[in-house]
């Protein structure tokens, strides 16, 4: 027999907060959808149509020439080449200098290494604005504006701290006796590293990969500060630039977006299953 | 010739001194135990032997040669770790191979080396599993595994078996002792087990404080502890102290009880401020022989034997008494017993052992 006050109970003790809470959500997941929606459907449309005002329809036939035309564009392959040509190596970079001082943080302290990581981390709080002239004409005496060395090099400088952090804590969760026990073996710090303490890692390394990747790969600001020349411009440059002499080519605007959105998403998919946690079970006790 | 040799051994953390001045040595085969409470720097001394910790003060040897800056690898010494420390991201195999690998020995050598440590923990089917696949026992057995595949000089186990269940813990240590009759190698165990330390132990080395209170054979530090820390730590349930009164009766010890005291006539060891008797060496007398009266508190039958746990009469003091189990004893009964005052240690002010005349 179930008691019938127990069933009215929740209905007199009606809490309105999981209610507010969703209509929150709700109102959030729209406002960070629509944009996302409004390129996805201006990327099927003509300029014609959307010029009309069409924006915000269903088509009823999907227009691929926007497509079509990205795909055709030689200075969108530049675009796309130039962006790799930043991201993967900066993304490496300021993972391997994590790890590296991340390392030492953890497991190789100094006497002073905690302040000097204090220093280090408070890096993230750096606003770029702060540092953008001084860049520019640091990098503007060495002559390599309107190169791409000076985007590499800041990304990997920008993603020291957070690589670090992250990876210190990570490496602290390792057992000390692991590294003991793989030093008795034989092993070197660097073997330590490299065959015990970065495969246990993975799940941070594929965290900062797929942040870092992101991150200058969607990057405005640092491509358009050290470039001018087309030829030396990353993709979401590339996607202002691409604008007829008159007027602005919304619908071919769109699908570069999307186009561009397409390897983070890639880098996503492919580190989002080392994303797991409790590498390190099983190592000790249990 | 020793397998390994402690001279004059020291460590400090920051202000504290760790290790204070071992000196040791194990001959060669030989299965030595260091015992001793939680933090007395068991674990330290290990790390001094393998090199992880750098020695504060003094020399090491091993195998007759110097190693006392040597690196960790190049000392011949393998350890089980307390926590087994295998590597989760690799298979037994890979684990118990890893340092071979390392030394970047053929691939054929490694696993036949890999096969024979295997075959000798019986672990051959789990070759292929990751550690998080495997029991507490059997981890333990790759651990072990791990360090026999070197063929070190010495081997060494800080607390192994302390993440076992009881069971196992038994199980684990005959086999531990077995292995060392297989191996014929010098094995230090470390734990704060006394138990572990008296049932594997050729010799045992009581450590308390970063010193060594006492080294000998089991038996030995049994029947003739060198202070009273031995004495209270060696043996279980634990050697009973009672103090000595100062103004005792002539040719008497007398012991103080609270309110009541005990008199030990024609039975005196001059300087003496307290005595210890072990459990089994009070016995129930009648009214007229036995030395004092008590009251049974409790009463643990374990079968073989059993242990009473007494109070004296007119004070607080706890004793243990182990008696057989045929006595018919109950709880608040008033019972008489009687010290073996052959047995009895007396301890001086420092609490070290007194010769009786
Ligand atoms: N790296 C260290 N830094 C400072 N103190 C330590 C360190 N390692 C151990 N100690 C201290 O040394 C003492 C002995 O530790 P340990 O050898 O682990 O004891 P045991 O193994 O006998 O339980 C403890 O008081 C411990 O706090
Ligand atoms: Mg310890």
């Amino acid at each position: 027999m179930v008691d019938a006050a127990a069933i009215d109970r929740p209905l007199r003790d009606f809490n309105p907060w999981p209610a507010v809470i969703v209509v929150c959500l709700v109102c959030l997941a729209v406002l960070f959808l629509a944009p996302t929606l409004g390129v996805l459907l201006s990327s099927v449309k003509t300029t014609r149509d959307i010029a009309f005002g069409e924006l915000w329809t269903i088509p009823d036939t999907l227009f691929l020439g926007n497509f079509g035309e990205v795909i055709a564009n030689p200075a969108v392959h530049r675009y796309i080449l130039n962006t790799i040509l930043v991201t993967v190596p900066a993304t490496a970079a300021s993972i391997a200098l994590g790890v590296f001082a991340g390392y030492v943080f953890s497991k190789l302290p100094f006497r002073g290494s905690d302040v000097l990581f204090l220093i280090l981390v408070s890096g993230m709080f750096f606003p770029p604005q702060v540092i953008l002239i001084p860049l520019f004409r640091l990098f503007n005496t060495m002559g390599l504006i309107d190169t791409l060395w000076p985007i590499i090099i800041v990304h990997t400088a920008l993603g020291i701290p957070i690589c670090t952090l992250l990876m210190r804590n990570f490496f602290a969760t390792v057992p000390n006796a692991l590294r003991e026990a793989a030093i008795l073996e034989g092993a070197n710090e660097w073997q330590v590293l490299m065959r015990v303490a970065l495969p246990l890692s993975l799940p941070a390394i594929a965290v900062l990969a797929t942040l870092q990747f992101t991150w200058i790969w969607n990057d405005f600001l640092w491509p358009l500060i050290f470039t001018n020349s087309d030829e030396k411009r990353t993709i979401m440059i590339g996607i202002v630039n691409l604008k007829g002499q008159y007027s602005v080519a919304w619908g071919v605007q769109g699908a570069l977006s999307l186009i561009a959105s397409i390897p983070t998403l890639i880098v996503f998919l492919f580190f989002q299953r080392y994303f797991i946690k409790g590498m390190t079970m099983g190592a000790v006790k249990g | 010739m020793a397998d390994l040799r402690l001279e004059n051994v020291s460590k400090r953390f920051g202000d504290v001194q760790v290790i204070n001045g071992v000196d040791f040595a194990a001959k060669h085969g030989e299965f030595v135990v260091f015992v001793g409470p939680s933090g007395c720097g068991k674990s330290t001394l290990l790390r001094l032997i393998t090199g992880l910790e750098e020695t504060g003060g003094g020399r090491i040897f091993i195998g007759g040669a110097d190693v006392t800056g040597m690196k960790p690898s190049k000392r011949g010494v393998a350890m089980v770790f307390q926590s087994y420390a295998l590597f989760p991201h690799m298979t037994v195999e890979d684990n118990i191979g890893f340092g071979l690998r390392l030394a970047k020995l053929p691939k054929e050598e490694i696993g036949r080396r890999v096969a024979e440590a295997a075959r000798i923990l019986q672990i051959e089917d789990l070759l292929e599993r990751k550690p998080r696949q495997l029991s507490g026992g059997q981890r333990q057995r790759v651990a072990i595994g791990r360090s026999i595949i070197r063929d070190p000089k010495v081997f060494l186990f800080d607390e192994p078996l302390s993440n076992l269940d009881a069971a196992l813990r038994v199980q684990m240590r005959l086999e531990i002792a077995r292995l060392h009759k297989r191996l014929g190698a010098t094995m230090i165990y470390v734990t704060h087990d006394q138990t572990e330390a008296m049932t594997l132990a050729d010799r045992i080395v009581v450590i308390n404080r970063g010193r060594i209170e006492q080294v000998g054979s089991p038996i030995d530090l049994y029947d003739h502890p060198a202070n009273r820390f031995v004495s209270g730590f060696i043996g279980s349930p634990a050697m009973n102290f009672i103090d000595v009164n100062e103004h005792g009766p002539e040719n008497c010890t007398s012991l103080g009880a609270g309110s009541a005291s005990i008199e030990l006539d024609g039975c005196q060891v001059a300087g003496a401020t307290a005595i210890g008797i072990r459990p089994e060496h009070l016995e129930l007398a009648g009214p007229e022989e036995g030395d004092f009266p008590a009251t049974v508190e409790i009463i643990e039958k374990l079968g073989a034997e059993s242990l009473v746990y007494l109070q004296f009469d007119g004070s607080d003091l706890p004793l243990t008494m182990r008696t057989s189990p045929e006595h018919p004893l109950c709880a608040g009964e008033t019972v008489h017993v009687r010290f073996n005052k052959d047995r009895i240690h007396f301890f001086d002010r420092d609490g070290k052992i007194l010769n009786r005349p």
